[in-house]
């Protein structure tokens, strides 16, 4: 057996939606190509943009930030990054330390910010308050303000996130059953919303499958958090996910024909289903909001803080 | 004719219990996923169809978590 690139017969990939064999170098080589496409077909960087990475610590954060550095070595970009502390003990530490340590090898500014400070709460404390919401609640909606305030505090022209092939394809899945035509709407390599203070969002490994990150950052070397959250439970998302690796394991193309069936109906499915909100300000924080609270200001009304 | 086994916490001499005994076996044995584990032969990446030999240090990785 030999690389199908090279030919050298160290392989360490057999990508079973081409039938390519590859070894570690044009494994790394095929990802970055990969990622640097995407970001050029979807435009999703422009020259002398700023662009924030939400880094987490884990593989797909830290490979955001591997690639999008090549940008920033040939002065295209600058880049910074924010790490989110929600207080989640025995699990969060190790990430945030693992992103220090990433942004002080590649000499970027970097931010901590944690639940507590900015809320007055840990997750691990709401998580023990009766009648809670569920922790991906509370964690996804206070992370997402966190890292659009950050955004503006930086300066940041753009915020990239390190949402993989997996998560779209379950992203699509979960909506599309769910009858949720306006989340339906909103998927995509670029989001850019009507009001001006969210920084627009980028999704540069959004065509890379979760494996193939994974073995990327060990192959690189590169350090990150394998861990699983202590609150991840068996949600619906994890439902469609064992779904489709299941369907993947017989169709290994069907995560990236999913995909590329949505992007064909996207353009009608927004001209024909995405709703117009009213932008307002939330009366507490005066964060965009189309309600009267926002939803990180309701929660926290909620919980009596 | 045996491989030293490293995975978490495990480190353990194993048996071989054939001559064509690969990594995947292995894998099906433990109950592990290829999908979400990656594996190393005497410290290199290696894929799953990989022969287990004699001495071997196999390494598996978990890269993928639920959640």
């Amino acid at each position: 057996m030999q690389c199908s690139k090279c030919g050298n017969p160290k392989v360490i990939y057999k990508r079973e939606q081409s039938g390519q064999i590859l070894c570690k170098e044009c494994f790394i080589e095929s990802i970055e190509k990969k990622v640097i496409k995407t970001i050029k077909k979807e435009k999703l960087l422009d020259k002398g943009d700023k662009v924030l990475v939400a880094l987490s610590g884990g593989k797909d954060s830290v490979t955001t930030l591997e690639i999008l550095n090549s940008f920033r070595k040939r002065h295209i970009i600058d880049i910074c990054a924010v790490t989110v502390d929600e207080g989640i003990a025995n699990y969060r530490q190790a990430g945030v330390d693992i992103a220090t340590r990433h942004a002080e090898r590649l000499g970027i500014e970097h931010k901590v910010v944690s639940l507590k400070e900015d809320y007055g709460i840990t997750l691990d404390e709401i998580m023990q308050r009766e009648n809670h919401k569920g922790s991906c609640t509370y964690c996804g909606v206070f992370r997402r303000t966190i890292i659009n305030k950050a955004a503006r505090e930086m300066g940041a022209t753009k915020i990239a996130t390190g949402h993989n092939l997996d998560d779209e394809v379950q992203a699509i899945m979960m909506n599309y059953l769910e009858g949720n035509t306006d989340n339906l709407t909103k998927l995509g390599a670029k989001t850019e919303s009507k009001a001006d203070e969210f920084t627009v969002k980028i999704k540069p490994l959004r065509e890379i499958p979760e494996r193939e990150i994974g073995l990327y950052v060990v192959a690189k070397e590169l350090e990150v958090h394998f861990d699983s959250c202590p609150y991840a439970m068996q949600s619906f998302r994890g439902e469609i996910s064992d779904v489709m690796n299941q369907l993947a394991e017989k169709h290994p193309t069907i995560k990236y024909s999913t995909l590329r069936g949505y992007e064909k109906i996207k353009k009608i499915l927004k001209d024909e289903m995405q709703k117009d909100y009213a932008h307002g300000r939330c009366k507490r924080c005066g964060e965009p909001s189309s309600n009267e609270l926002c939803k990180a200001c309701s929660f926290l009304e909620e919980l009596g803080l | 004719m045996s491989f030293l086994l490293k995975y978490k916490q495990i480190e353990e001499e194993r048996e071989i219990p054939d001559e064509n005994y690969t990594i995947k076996d292995l894998l099906d044995e433990m109950e592990l996923s290829p999908q979400t584990m990656v594996s190393k032969q005497n410290g290199e990446l290696v894929i799953e169809d990989t022969v287990i030999e004699d001495g071997d240090e196999i390494q598996l990785v978990q890269i993928i978590y639920g959640g």
